[in-house]
């Protein structure tokens, strides 16, 4: 974000509220998801995901090569309410590369499960029609 | 360079999340909330309303220059009154990343849907004019001057002076479409006919499930916003005052009111 100007000439105490952090319980379901992704182990993946979101978890982990892929990248994360829109880089040593963004949210035992899934490799955003 | 460019094709930083605005529905409906807006019962009910806000400052600049761009042939001094247009919410942009930051959030906490920008698709001024100045700047007329006095039951000058500015341009926005709604389609009463239309569909788009309310029928709820609890509107009230300033008339102001409730979109 750009610098837009002084705080301190800004009346009132600032800010007013504290910026939410994202549940470090959600991040590491994030990193398992995507270590499973990675690895080949759809099995794995699936389990963690909500029966809604079978089918294009299955049809995205059936399209990544186990153990091409070697480094995971957060690219950005957005929430609504509890649950996060996360979108992910995953990338190869060979300058291989697929973008993910999936929704994550916590269930009632406090286990994160994927809810959607997009492959956004092939497309300029998830707003592409 | 293209014209009409498709809501895929704006360009956003990386690290920004874009979803269909169904997405962000079938978001709330997952977790037993409703499938609007955040309401102002829920913890993040003022972040999330700036954050809308400012998305769709950005989109509202970024579609007043698509429409400067659109139509070259249109006359001069409606494309004057584009810039304009581009100026002034580019300032808003930067006045709402700035109340977010002063609410303890930031541009991209929350996802950006695409609907202002699809009102873009469309290949007739009198219509972008109708969709956008009349249709989602009457309704920012409306968010604003709730919001003002939501502040005011803050005592927080910050928030209510900086929507107060940012109101007063909305208004002449407003009525600016007003004079090109009417000039665009002189003499051409199907056009006028069209573009009113797609005024109507966005209206009933952002009718919220028949849930606005008229000011002074708004049932009250207790919210702690900052560090004060204050009651506030349960729902989103029609700005009365500030959409006859901006040049509605009565007649198209009761037939919003009266449109509550019967909503085709949801």
């Amino acid at each position: 974000m750009p610098d837009l100007g002084n705080r301190a000439n800004v009346m009132g105490p600032q800010p007013i509220g504290p910026i939410k952090q994202p549940p470090p319980e959600m991040m590491a379901a994030i990193d398992r998801f995507l270590a499973m992704l990675m690895a080949g182990n759809r099995r794995e993946a699936l389990a963690m995901t909500d029966e809604r979101a079978r089918d294009p978890v299955a049809h995205i982990a059936g399209g990544i090569p186990p153990g091409v892929f070697k480094q995971m990248h957060i690219l950005g994360k957005a929430r609504v309410a509890e649950h996060y829109f996360v979108k992910a880089l995953l990338s190869g040593s060979r300058g291989e590369s697929v973008t993910l963004q999936f929704r994550i949210g916590p269930e009632a035992g406090g286990r994160w499960t994927v809810r959607e899934a997009v492959d956004l490799t092939d497309v300029r955003s998830a707003w592409t029609k | 360079m293209e014209k009409m460019i498709p809501v895929d094709r704006l360009a956003r930083p990386e690290d920004h999340i874009l979803v269909p605005l169904d997405k962000i529905r079938e978001a709330r409906l997952d977790q037993g909330l409703t499938p609007f807006n955040a309401m102002p019962f829920e913890e993040d009910f003022l972040k999330t309303r700036l954050h809308g806000i400012c998305a769709g400052e950005f989109q509202a600049m970024e579609a007043a220059g698509r429409t400067l761009f659109d139509f070259p042939d249109a006359p001069w001094e409606f494309q004057l009154d584009m810039a304009r247009q581009v100026w002034d919410e580019s300032r808003h942009s930067e006045i709402y990343m700035k109340l977010l930051d002063y609410v303890g959030s930031y541009l991209g906490e929350f996802p950006e849907s695409e609907v202002l920008w699809s009102c873009t698709q469309i290949d007739d001024p009198a219509c972008r004019v109708a969709g956008i100045n009349r249709g989602l700047e009457g309704l920012a007329c409306d968010v604003f001057e709730q919001l003002i006095r939501m502040a005011q039951k803050m005592s927080d000058p910050v928030i209510e002076r900086a929507v107060d500015y940012v109101l007063a341009d909305e208004i002449t926005h407003v009525r600016m479409g007003s004079k090109w709604m009417r000039k665009l389609t002189e003499g051409d009463p199907e056009r006028l006919r069209k573009a009113q239309a797609f005024q109507d569909n966005i209206d009933n788009l952002f009718n919220f499930g028949g849930g606005r309310t008229t000011q002074e029928g708004a049932a009250q709820i207790k919210q702690r916003l900052g560090d004060k609890e204050v009651e506030i509107d349960a729902s989103l009230t029609i700005a009365r005052e500030a959409r006859l300033l901006a040049g509605f008339t009565d007649e198209e102001i009761e037939r919003l009111i009266k449109g509550m409730g019967k909503s085709a979109a949801y």
